[in-house]
């Protein structure tokens, strides 16, 4: 896959990642999975980026959801959109590329509340948190770390190699897990 | 729903808009609606590439006999721009942050003020604007919210791109629409019944629909 290196016009919030590392951009409902040394970059909301990680193959994938279960709509085709769906899918590629011995963990964040009144009732962000947290017990994935809520967004990146995932805000906050 | 009829109620709105700032700026202000895209949802963050591009959120929802919500997205330069149009500063710099804040507040309850009343007219749909709430944030993680809720309700997003123009100065923004179900069912039997009394039918509106690029497995394997 040809890796996204898309100009933009506007000013474009840097990560402090290692400077060479490739970086890969994961869209809304998309996973992408790597065994080259490269960073999957990408934006979150009340999404939730689902950040796994093989630390014996030192591959990793990142599956940016946006609702929690695939039978919220009907005919949809997109696995990567739901946190049921996506993790067993992403466990899957990373047990492909393993081999066989493989130890795989996650890390996520996400799931915030930017706009008072928008969903107050439905709450889509705590509830992708916790179907992603219930997904990954399902599929006995362990949850090394989670930095989820609050009411901003997050640009994250995920070192495929290292298995860091570095959380920037716009304010210039910045989260390492 | 007929792309058509929503970029004139678009372009509808936006002249009362024009003409509500012009009496207020006692200048001549032009808002044009050249543009209307309707996607899927879950591509609109890559169709419009902005990603992390800081970006200033109006966030107005619509209540009354039938619900909607409105997002209008600008950059912040391009807010600054329209602050500057707004207020008697020279230039972007010399806007007073609360006041430029206050400007951009004020220009959204028009604009969208003038959207809905294009709207009401059209579907006979009586709706009120809530006063808007201000966001400031990355591009992608603002629409997200709107975006998750959305993939809820339909599978396709309709966006207006905005052009401010006051003598040199323009500015763009994004207003994106999101109705309830019943809001539209009554634009599309509105437009139905439109097209019916109209002998001439519009030519096609302008359609962007980027191709799907559903990542599976297969691609996956090949970095």
């Amino acid at each position: 896959m040809q890796p996204e290196l898309l100009a933009s016009p506007c000013p474009v919030v840097q990560a402090q990642a290692v400077p060479t590392m490739e970086e890969i951009r994961v869209e809304m409902a998309d996973m992408k999975v790597s065994r080259r040394p490269v960073e999957f970059i990408t934006s979150v909301g009340s999404c939730v980026a689902i950040c796994m990680h093989d630390s014996i193959s030192k591959c990793g994938g990142l599956a940016h959801i946006m609702l929690p279960n695939s039978s919220m709509t009907i005919h949809d085709s997109l696995p990567y959109k739901y946190a049921d769906t996506a993790v067993p899918a992403l466990a899957e590629v990373l047990r492909k590329f393993g081999e066989g011995k493989i130890q795989l963990s996650a890390k996520i964040t996400g799931g915030a509340n930017m706009f008072r009144n928008l969903d107050n009732s439905l709450n889509i962000g705590a509830r992708n948190v916790e179907a992603v947290k219930e997904a990954l017990t399902v599929n006995g994935i362990r949850l090394l770390a989670e930095d989820v809520g609050g009411a901003h967004g997050r640009r994250v990146a995920f070192n495929v190699v290292t298995g860091i995932v570095l959380i920037q805000s716009l304010s210039g906050e910045t989260k390492r897990l | 729903m007929d792309l058509q009829i929503l970029l004139e109620l678009g372009n509808i709105g936006a002249g009362h808009a024009a003409t509500s700032l012009s009496e207020i700026l006692q200048q001549p202000v032009s808002i044009d609606v050249p543009k209307i895209d309707s996607l899927p949802t879950h591509m609109i963050p890559k169709f419009y590439n902005k990603h992390d591009c800081p970006t200033t959120a109006l966030y107005t929802q619509l209540r009354g006999e039938s619900r909607c919500d409105i997002l209008l997205l600008l950059e912040v330069n391009e807010a600054a721009k329209i602050a500057t149009m707004m207020t008697t500063a020279a230039s972007p710099e010399e806007v007073d942050p609360a006041m430029g804040a206050s400007a951009i507040e004020e220009m959204s309850n028009i604009l969208v003020g003038s959207f809905l009343g294009a709207v009401s007219d059209f579907t006979s749909v009586k709706l009120v604007p809530t006063p808007p709430q201000h966001v400031v944030d990355s591009f992608d993680a603002i629409i997200d919210n709107f975006l998750v809720k959305q993939s809820l309700v339909s599978d396709e997003t309709v966006v207006f791109e905005t052009q401010f123009k006051r003598g040199e100065g323009t500015a763009s923004c994004l207003l994106m629409m999101f109705p309830s179900k019943e809001l539209q069912h009554a634009l599309i039997e509105k437009s139905r019944q439109w097209i019916g009394n109209e002998s001439t039918k519009a030519d096609k509106p302008e359609t962007i629909c980027p191709s799907e690029s559903t990542v599976n497995i297969s691609n996956c394997t090949k970095l």
